[in-house]
């Protein structure tokens, strides 16, 4: 298992579309994907959109994406690339 | 799927907020204390004892009641005296006292509570009645809870939680368990409580509540697609149902006369394991299931009956050969 430790850059936090893409990109895995926030109040299923939505990750929300599986490394750079590039959104920072 | 799962606890500021209207709790003194006093135990206790000087029993973490019986007593000391039985309490260490039948308390425990940052709560109804509500109010807010992956719904009146890896197709199979009439309590995420030593409760988080997720569909609305009939409020859980993907099903029951189990917060709950794969339409698979538990339930086990039924078939054919031989 690897783990990495990201932060919600966008400002709109985690929301609808950007959830919806983290969970499309973290389904081309064979691996279990789980993102946790970094105080351990909350955790989700990184493949079920439902789940990560229920995180509620504003803007500088700390989350851990924990990977598990054949293709774990390759899993967590994509998932932590989508993180550092704001979910491709212009403005990432306020 | 498992946040932390610290010991539930609530402050006395979300005891008052969430606690039963009809208490109509008031704040007499020690606001200080409502962020930081926190209620750990559902069972409440009365300080009656210890004011008159056995405070060996305090339990820092529950209600502290005082009645009509405790102001009768502070009533009939000296202020000296009083002071006295109220600072033996150590009001520092005490979650918070409720003061029923709305009954004042004498001045000596208002200034202490407050020097002492304890919030002291009055409410109008009699001991008796409070105590049952608070009670109950606790048991339900301080159970053990977890949040499981999986959809709950109500087949059939039972209780039937799909569990299984993402992808495998419990939300779909949900959905046509819905069309045929079936209830979803919540899909994806489900909050299961304690609330007794053998009793699970489940319900979906607010946020989720009426939704689901299916591919290629996105986030729809049970209630507004399929009616108010089709959704269903907290339900106990009363089976677990395993969705597992063929080739990754090891331990397929080919027979079903082994009752098998899974733990959820201690509890043991009644487990099948149904292998997925194209061909096979999980949601009459689950219905059957749940035909199978509810005839168990009544003590009836058809596999059990057809293994006996060999068994004398095999019997009376040894049997039969024996006579043969002779």
């Amino acid at each position: 298992m690897v783990e990495r430790r990201v932060t919600v850059k966008n400002r709109l936090g985690l929301h609808a579309r950007a959830a919806a893409q983290l969970v499309r990109t973290a389904s081309e895995f064979q691996s279990i994907v789980r993102l946790e926030r970094a105080d351990g109040s909350a955790a989700a299923d990184a493949k079920s959109i439902l789940s990560v939505l229920m995180l509620a990750a504003c803007c500088g929300t700390e989350l851990r994406i924990m990977a598990d599986g054949v293709d774990e490394e390759r899993a967590i750079s994509a998932l932590e690339a989508l993180f550092q590039t704001g979910f491709g959104e212009s403005d990432p920072q306020v | 799927m498992r946040p932390a799962g610290a010991q539930p606890e609530i402050t006395i500021r979300e005891f008052i907020e969430q606690a039963p209207e009809k208490l109509e709790l008031r704040t007499l003194a020690g606001r200080r204390g409502l962020d930081d006093r926190r209620i750990t135990i559902a069972r409440i206790q009365k300080l009656g004892l210890a004011l008159a000087g056995f405070t060996h029993y305090i339990h820092p973490g529950r209600v502290q009641i005082v009645g009509q019986s405790e102001i009768w007593y502070l009533g009939q000391l000296s202020p000296d005296q009083r002071r006295e039985a109220i600072a033996r309490l150590e009001l520092g260490r005490i979650a918070c006292v409720l003061v029923t039948k709305g009954l004042e308390p004498p001045a000596e425990f208002i200034i202490a509570a407050e020097q002492a940052g304890l919030p002291l709560l009055q409410t109008p109804l009699v001991s008796s009645t409070a105590i049952q509500l608070v009670t109950d109010f606790l048991q339900a807010a301080l159970a053990p809870r977890e949040v499981r992956h999986g959809v709950l719904l109500d087949v059939y009146g039972l209780g039937v939680l799909l569990e299984g890896p993402s992808g495998v197709g419990k939300s779909e199979c949900a959905l046509d368990l819905i069309a045929r009439g079936h209830r979803l309590v919540s899909d994806d995420s489900v909050e299961v409580r304690r609330t007794g030593p053998e009793r699970l409760i489940g319900c979906a988080p607010k946020l989720l509540r009426e939704h689901m997720e299916i591919r290629g569909l996105g986030i729809i609305n049970i209630r507004d697609l399929f009616g108010v009939s089709a959704i269903s409020g907290p339900k106990e859980v009363d089976l677990v149902i395993r969705l597992e993907r063929w080739n990754e099903a090891c331990e397929v029951d080919r027979l079903g006369v082994d009752a098998r189990t899974t733990e959820i917060l201690g509890v043991n709950i009644p487990l099948v394991i149904l292998p997925v794969s194209p061909g096979r339409t999980l949601s009459i698979l689950v219905e059957t299931a749940v035909r199978i538990h509810l005839l168990r339930e009544r003590g009836y086990n058809a596999a059990q009956r057809f293994v006996r039924r060999h068994a004398e078939l095999v019997r009376e054919a040894d049997g039969g050969d024996e006579q043969a031989g002779e």
